[in-house]
């Protein structure tokens, strides 16, 4: 059965039209071991199923990167002599698939993810460490019932629909506000962004908050003091480090959010002039392939993949890191991990 | 629990100095209540309130508003009203402070001085003066008197025209933009009032442990209901711009709905609703976007079967048989990146490494397996935290009564959890029902999709001698999906008026369906929810 599954797995990874016998095989196989020896197919079959997410996650990072390996050689600079492979992407800022001469630098797309996230952050940092405070000591039970469920709603509402309402209200009053020429700034995309990251905080930081031992809390409380010097003194201390997980949770978010970003900025690759004017929304990571994976071919869609390796990885980074401080955090609370 | 020790705030003698700090609450919250109202255009900044324009009544409402704080920090500080001060304001409000003075000294000096680095020193100046201010006095002046100056500074602007209806201040960018009255207006007297609304709140408090808690608590509690106030609002938004397209030539009456037959018994559907039981065709009354649901439908589906089984037989084998060690850390950590994973990223991973298997074309399928790939850490996250909620006494129950591993957990464990497994999922799939990033790498169709031709995945199946032997070519073709619809509306722009009546009616409806088809996934999970735990509690 083992061997029926590794080999379909071979087969579809060769992209055979014959992985169909393996995959008939090992149901088969399963379907033998299921009548004859239950508690052991379970098991296998279980364990196959744990590999799998592993192996999802191996061939995502494995295929996005093989695919940008092209342009990382394409891009390649000399510096003293040595050539170093995809140096360019970095150090000049000319995104033109068309005209000579063609580059396709990462830089002006990382500024604009770098505004748009800093943006989303100020917003939903604040905001969503307060609401998860509220929601964690503060809320009365009745109030409670309505407010969590609200965050968790705010969370489902798709991202093109915040793009949609974004592109038609938000952005042409914008423009009109602050007499820009053209539609599509970061401030506003951020502002659109922190509130689709606000509900990952408040989920993330409520987590973190109300696994701070009650026994702490009431020994404050005991000595006589207000609820709030509690939180400021005790809860927030002791859950700090759950709480600066979520904001990098939320930061994530940001990061990789696409659709809100693509229909509400300009969808042109250029720095804004000057970096800080955030009345300008140019392009992020995230709209770079959105908008353009229709008419990219070689090169310019081995671009794209190289800004879909970048957000991968950056974003796995900040999983690992907010990972790795909940994990100290259960350690240093005393709990089992 | 550390809401238990709330008290009310019995203090003899305190009535009038009390009423000071509501009232200068009650105008604050006003004040931003107004500021809002005129962000949004319904109190227009160059018109006037009972006869006053609105920026000269505004600038007034925060001149009194600043006295009253100042008032109240000064009184309390020379004895006449009774409060408990701490020694100095904490370290929050100084720089809360310090920094806010460095904005507005920093932006004053910019603006008159025109250019250079002048704003750098202006604005040191100022916010170390209000730096010192605060943490040099003790709190009823430190955390009163910045406020209130901040709030008479900005309305004295407003009061004496400085900053009039029609002022702009060119940044001067080389991108081109400038700062307007009516932005800059409504922003800083929503930035005022909630500085001097948290001053008076502290003031009303007392100062002191009583008066931060009222402080905070206020800030905490609009925050609170701003969130709320944005859900309710986007939704209502929505809702109200979407139905008139919804309903365009629906009607109600036995037997003028299309025929639908279940198991062999057609029944007249006595409500036709053209928008969602129609295509887009050019001899139809009116255009619909039922190829997009039942897009949708399909493809929650798949993403269902491949993803439920994957992420519930995963968390089974996670928390009943593998020991604590490096493979489930290592799966943990694969399924939090994953589950933090850009969609976009899927969508090119579905690009790379789905479509070229499925035939080489966009294809429904490739769609479903990218969102399946998507749900599948929201399902193994939530079923192992069901698993894992599931008490050990089942498990040594069942055991002891002598059944195997596997039989404990097919008839107690997985029983046990099934609620905590079927809210998760269904959260999930309201999830990633609306993403749009993923299925427009992997499955997009056109825009306008005529009604005859949405998929019928059931009636596709077939089997051949080639192979892989089953083929559907349903399955394999590229069909369309609500999300996907509105990203296509949103960028056809101009060219809609062609196929579509009225466009723009088209589009809100549009968003208006998906935001009803992924809420309603939200209502039935957080219903199942609340339904599980009542029963639990009654047990």
């Amino acid at each position: 059965m083992t061997v029926a599954l590794v080999a379909s797995l071979v087969g579809f990874l060769l992209a055979s039209p014959f992985t169909a016998l393996p995959v008939a095989l090992f149901l088969l196989a399963a379907g033998v071991g299921w009548v004859r020896y239950q508690g052991l197919t379970a098991r296998v079959l279980t364990f196959a199923m744990t590999i799998a997410t592993v192996l999802i996650l191996l061939l995502i990072t494995v295929y996005i990167t093989v695919e940008s390996i092209p342009v990382i050689r394409y891009e390649t600079t000399t510096v003293f002599g040595v050539p170093v492979p995809g140096l360019r992407l970095f150090t000049e800022t000319r995104w033109d698939a068309v005209a000579e001469p063609i580059r396709y630098s990462m830089v002006p797309m990382i500024h604009g993810t770098v505004m748009v996230t800093t943006i989303a952050t100020a917003v939903a940092a604040p905001l969503g460490v307060a609401a998860a405070l509220f929601l964690s000591e503060i809320a009365p039970g009745a109030v409670r019932e309505v407010v969590k469920p609200g965050v968790e709603i705010l969370a489902g509402i798709p991202s093109i629909v915040y793009g949609f309402i974004g592109f038609t209200i938000l952005s042409p009053w914008a423009s009109e506000q602050f007499r820009t020429t053209g539609q599509g700034s970061y401030l506003f995309v951020g502002i659109v962004v922190g509130l689709m990251a606000l509900p990952t905080v408040v989920s993330v930081a409520e987590d973190a908050l109300s696994s701070v031992p009650e026994s702490m809390k009431s020994g404050s409380l005991a000595m006589g003091t207000t609820d709030w010097q509690t939180m400021t003194s005790i809860t927030i201390p002791a859950a700090f480090s759950g709480v600066s997980a979520a904001v990098l949770l939320g930061v994530g978010r940001a990061i990789g959010e696409t659709m809100a970003a693509t229909v509400m900025l300009r969808g042109v690759p250029q720095l804004t002039e000057p970096l800080y004017n955030v009345f300008y929304g140019q392009e992020t990571l995230t709209s770079l392939i959105a908008n353009n994976y229709g008419n990219a071919h070689g090169l310019q869609m081995d671009a794209l993949f190289l800004a879909g390796v970048i957000l991968f990885i950056t974003v796995l980074a900040i999983s690992i890191g907010s990972q790795y401080i909940e994990w100290r955090m259960h350690r240093k609370l005393g709990g089992e991990v | 629990m550390a809401g238990a020790t709330r008290t009310p705030l019995v203090r003899a003698d305190a009535s009038r100095p009390e009423a000071v700090a509501s009232l200068a609450m009650a105008i604050a919250v006003g004040l931003i209540a107004v500021g809002i109202a005129s962000l949004f255009g319904l109190v227009p900044i160059d018109a006037a309130i009972g006869g006053v324009p609105t920026v000269t009544a505004l600038g007034g409402l925060l001149v009194v508003l600043g006295a009253a704080v100042i008032g109240l920090g000064v009184g309390s500080a020379l004895g006449y009203i009774e409060t408990e001060p701490s020694p100095n304001a904490g370290l929050v409000a100084t720089v809360g402070f310090a920094f806010v003075w460095f904005v507005l000294g920093g932006l004053t000096a910019s603006l008159v001085l025109e250019g250079g680095l002048a704003w750098l020193p202006a604005g040191a100046v100022t916010g170390g003066a209000a730096f010192a201010m605060t943490a040099a006095t003790r709190e009823d002046i430190g955390s009163t008197l910045p406020a209130g100056a901040v709030a008479i500074v900005v309305g004295g602007t407003f009061l004496t025209g400085t900053i009039g209806p029609v002022w702009v201040w060119d940044l001067g960018f080389e991108q081109q933009a400038s700062m307007t009255a009516t932005f800059l207006v409504p922003a800083a007297t929503i930035a005022c009032g909630l500085l001097a609304g948290w001053a008076a709140a502290t003031a009303y408090g007392g100062f002191g442990a009583r008066g931060r808690r009222m402080g905070a608590y206020l800030l905490i509690y609009v925050n609170a209901s701003a969130i709320i106030g944005v859900l309710f609002l986007l939704i209502a938004f929505t809702a109200v711009r979407g139905i008139p397209g919804l309903l365009t030539g629906a009607t109600v009456g036995s037997g003028v709905g299309p025929t639908v037959s279940v198991l062999g018994v057609s029944v007249t559907l006595p409500v036709a609703v053209p928008f969602v039981m129609n295509g887009v065709s050019l001899l139809n009354d009116f255009q619909g976007v039922l190829p997009a649901i039942v897009g949708t439908v399909w493809l929650v589906v798949g993403a269902v079967v491949l993803a439920v089984p994957l992420g519930v037989g995963a968390a089974v084998f996670l928390t009943e048989y593998a020991e604590r060690g490096r493979l489930t850390q290592a799966v943990e950590v694969a399924t939090n990146g994953l589950w933090s994973t850009p969609s976009i990223v899927f969508g090119l991973f579905g690009f790379t490494f789905l479509v070229p298997r499925f035939g080489g074309n966009k294809s429904l399928l490739a769609g479903m397996v990218t969102l399946g790939f998507m749900l599948l850490p929201l399902v193994l996250i939530t079923s192992r935290e069901a698993l894992l909620a599931v008490p050990d006494e089942y498990r040594d129950a069942s055991a002891a009564l002598g059944v195997s591993k596997w039989q404990t957990i097919r008839s107690v464990v997985v029983p046990a959890a099934l609620p905590g497994v079927v809210t998760g999922t269904i959260l999930g799939v309201g999830r990633i029902a609306g993403e749009t990033a993923p299925i427009l790498l992997t499955m997009t169709g056109g825009t306008f999709v005529s009604g005859d031709r949405a998929a019928d995945v059931i009636g596709g199946f077939a089997f051949t001698s080639q192979p892989p032997f089953v083929t559907n070519p349903e399955l394999l073709q590229a069909t369309t999906a609500l999300p996907f619809q509105l990203y296509a509306l949103i960028t056809a722009g101009v060219g809609l008026g062609d196929n579509v009546s009225n466009p723009v009616e088209f589009q809100w409806a549009t968003a208006f369906v998906l935001l009803l088809v992924v809420l309603s996934f939200y209502a039935v999970g957080i219903g199942a929810r609340y339904y599980f735990r009542r029963r639990l509690r009654h047990e």
